[in-house]
């Protein structure tokens, strides 16, 4: 439908929506930045006592990592127009980040019942807060990937198209992304 | 396509079905800002009650019974709060960021309408809870403004032990949403749906400012968030973030080994740019003002968009010179008071260029006019004193006085409302169609800005005397000479007669809404597109069935080979006369 003979050049050649989610992006990327710094800053203090990390967040990555490459499947199977391969690409990438949020949810719990709660140490509230914040993020995608997968399936041609889900993958690639940095600040500090 | 959507050149509109959506649930960014600003000025006038009954304690103490130290400190945090963020964030943005952005830049509307108005509802909804918690026992948060753990969520500060402090935090957690929503929408329909020929240095100063302050806003935004869940999280969950080891009564509380220092570097990093998140859209009105009731080409338009970037840049370098005596390292200090001053070199730049666009021009002295020139002065006045306060060595001892309060009314309240109100009067045609009644507006100006300088100047005295800020009654103290009771007696009453003045402004409104003289089309004779529509006041989708499309900058005036003294941005150059 877009028709921008009647307007400016679109910025860098990109479209409202890829704009839209950049930026968005953008902002969160500024939200961890700031999650991060005061965490780097609240670990010097003398009460900072690291908690174990759950052998299960390696799990977790490695469904994030293949909901990642699930959308980059589907993305492929846009572009060469294979309907199939899109969704199955799209359900991939769907299952694999709902298994990453179960899973985190499941780390915590070990975490409870092990006896790191959540107020006992600033290290536990951190660690608590930070993958709060990101399953957030992820299930925020997730509410996206919902609606873009619904109208997929029910053969909306415009949702199987590149810029569609290849907009929903940058999300998924930004958030496994952000992921692998958190979770490195998480295991080596 | 959607079956309620009609497709005009080159984008689709929503078609509002019914009263609800065209008036209430609407998706046009018209009515929207709108919605934006009416909710941003009951809230406002709110927070001006607030500053009043705070004024009543400090000119007459004792006189209100119902005035103690606790109501106190929690007409001031609201104060504060709503007038900030609530007010002139919202009106800014929300109000005239919606109404101008696709009408100066020559589109139907923002680039996404629904999330648009997700936005304004968000806002609505924080600013229900901010009022909700005026009725929660033990009343809202009396924290300060800034929120300072450990004090802010321990008991003993009023609303601390209620729900107050977390009905705070979480609207303002939702505020930030609203604010995302919108700010993600004006950033993509400034890049991407100006009309044709509207490139980025064509655009109006005033949506360089709004798309400026946006991305400030996006970018500070983030750390405010960030602090509020950390302060929740401290309050609700006894977690120990900001909190250091505290005793009560000779008992140690639950929490320990937090940094109250990381909270205020969280708070400042949002909380210096937020300064400009409203300064900068102040700026951009007085730009297209000043430009306009002058008959002149604003002076130095690529300096202008040039100082605008650097002042957004560097606003995120100063933060902590607001928090010079938290105990900071001296070399720190020194950072941050040079980068404060050298913020001050764009600033400048931006004065000088309003003055010399005033230098020779035709200056008509209508009440948007008015307001411009009172904005320069006080702007100028507000800007000196902060190079006082910039600097540590004099930061110190004025820090917790008067002067304080005195700079930053001057700098951040009066001047940008000063902008407002010029900006109300300039674009009110443009909105109802009416003009705005000009005697109403000068009697509202004089006694406007007359008011503020006699409420603010004398504070910057009191303030040298060493009078703190943020006391309750100064009765008690020797150092505190009578003549200050008297000059908060004669500030106060200055306060009642200001404020009184606003339902002037209100009564202007309705009044000429309804019976005000018939506005014609461009009744200041802007170049500016907004004046360039089709019907006027311009209907949904601003422009008929063709958009514009653009020639020229922003401000052509006096162009020799023209009759009038004004070329539209639309009009080519073989079709002047």
């Amino acid at each position: 439908m877009a028709n921008y003979s009647a307007s400016e050049k679109a910025f860098l050649g990109l479209n409202h929506a890829q704009v839209f989610v950049y930026v968005l992006m953008t902002v969160i990327s500024i939200l961890f930045l700031f999650i991060t710094n005061a965490y780097l800053f609240r670990m010097n203090f003398q009460d900072w006592a690291p908690l174990p990390i759950p052998t299960l967040l390696w799990f977790n990555t490695i469904c994030l990592l293949l909901a990642s490459i699930g959308m980059a499947w589907s993305k492929s199977g846009a572009k060469s127009q294979d309907h199939q391969k899109t969704k199955v690409g799209l359900a991939i990438a769907g299952v694999f980040a709902i298994a990453f949020v179960s899973g985190q949810t499941w780390a915590w719990q070990e975490l409870n019942v092990s006896g790191y709660f959540l107020s006992s140490n600033p290290a536990n509230t951190f660690f608590y807060l930070i993958t709060a914040l990101h399953a957030f993020h992820v299930l925020g995608g997730l509410v996206a990937w919902f609606m873009v997968t619904l109208k997929a399936f029910k053969g909306d041609e415009t949702m199987l198209r590149s810029e569609s889900v290849g907009l929903l993958g940058a999300y998924w690639h930004y958030m496994l992304l952000v992921w692998g940095v958190l979770f490195a600040m998480l295991i080596t500090t | 396509m959607d079956q309620n959507s009609a497709t005009y050149e080159g984008q689709q509109m929503y078609d509002p079905k019914g009263w609800w959506d065209t008036y209430v649930f609407s998706q046009d960014h018209k009515v929207i800002a709108l919605q934006y600003v009416c909710v941003a000025l009951a809230i406002g006038l709110t927070g001006m009650f607030l500053s009043l009954l705070m004024r009543m304690q400090l000119g007459f103490p004792g006189l209100f019974e119902s005035i103690d130290a606790g109501s106190y400190y929690q007409d001031v945090t609201m104060h504060g709060m709503i007038m900030v963020i609530y007010l002139l964030t919202a009106l800014f943005l929300g109000g005239f960021g919606n109404y101008l952005i696709p009408l100066m830049l020559g589109c139907r509307d923002m680039a996404f309408p629904f999330v648009n108005m997700l936005s304004f509802w968000m806002y609505f909804l924080s600013v229900i809870i901010l009022v909700a918690s005026f009725f929660v026992e033990s009343g809202p948060t009396g924290a300060g403004w800034t929120l300072y753990p450990p004090q802010s969520i321990l008991e003993g500060t009023p609303g601390a032990d209620g729900a107050g402090i977390i009905l705070m935090l979480a609207s303002l957690a939702v505020f930030i949403v609203a604010f995302t929503m919108g700010g993600l929408n004006y950033i993509t329909t400034v890049l991407q749906s100006r009309a044709k020929g509207m490139t980025l240095m064509r655009m109006p100063l005033i949506i360089w400012c709004i798309f400026l302050a946006t991305f400030l806003g996006l970018l500070a935004f983030p750390a405010l968030l960030v602090g509020a869940i950390m302060l929740i999280f401290d309050r609700v969950l006894e977690t120990s973030f900001f909190m250091p080891e505290i005793f009560k009564g000779g008992e140690v509380l639950d929490y320990g080994g937090g940094s109250p220092v990381l909270f205020q570097h969280l708070f400042w990093f949002f909380g210096h740019p937020e300064v400009y998140i409203i300064a900068l859209p102040a700026f951009g009105i007085i730009s297209e003002l000043i430009s306009v009731h002058a008959r002149k080409n604003i002076f130095g338009y690529n300096m202008m968009v040039w100082a605008l970037i650097a002042i957004a840049g560097i606003a995120f370098i100063v933060w902590a010179h607001h928090m010079y005596v938290a105990g900071m390292n001296p070399y720190l200090g020194f950072f941050f008071a040079t980068t404060t001053l050298i913020i001050a070199v764009p600033t400048a730049i931006k004065v000088y260029n309003w003055v010399l666009t005033l230098w020779n021009a035709n200056i008509k002295m209508t009440v948007p006019m008015l307001y411009c020139l009172a904005f320069l002065v006080t702007f100028l006045n507000g800007g000196l004193t902060g190079l006082f306060l910039g600097n540590v060595a004099v930061d110190v001892p004025l820090s917790d006085t008067y002067f304080v309060v005195g700079h930053f009314h001057m700098v951040m309240a009066v001047s940008p409302v000063l902008a407002l109100f010029g900006g109300l009067y300039h674009w009110y045609p443009s909105v109802t169609g009416r003009m705005l009644d000009d005697t109403l507006g000068k009697i509202h100006f004089w006694i406007t800005f007359v008011g503020t300088y006699l409420i603010y100047f004398p504070m910057h005295y009191i303030g040298f005397l060493g009078v703190p800020r943020r006391y309750y009654s100064n009765e008690q103290y020797d150092f505190i000479p009578q003549s200050v009771a008297d000059l908060n007696q004669f500030i106060t009453i200055c306060a009642l007669i200001v404020g009184a003045a606003q339902f002037i402004l209100l009564y202007n409104f309705i009044k000429s809404y309804y019976k005000g003289a018939i506005a014609p089309k461009n009744p200041w004779g802007a170049c500016t597109l907004e004046w360039q529509t089709l019907e006027s006041p311009p209907g949904h989708g601003n422009w008929g069935e063709q958009l514009p499309v653009v020639y020229r900058w922003p401000y052509e005036y006096g162009l020799p080979e023209a009759t009038a003294d004004f070329v539209p941005q639309n009009v080519p150059d073989e079709q002047i006369t």
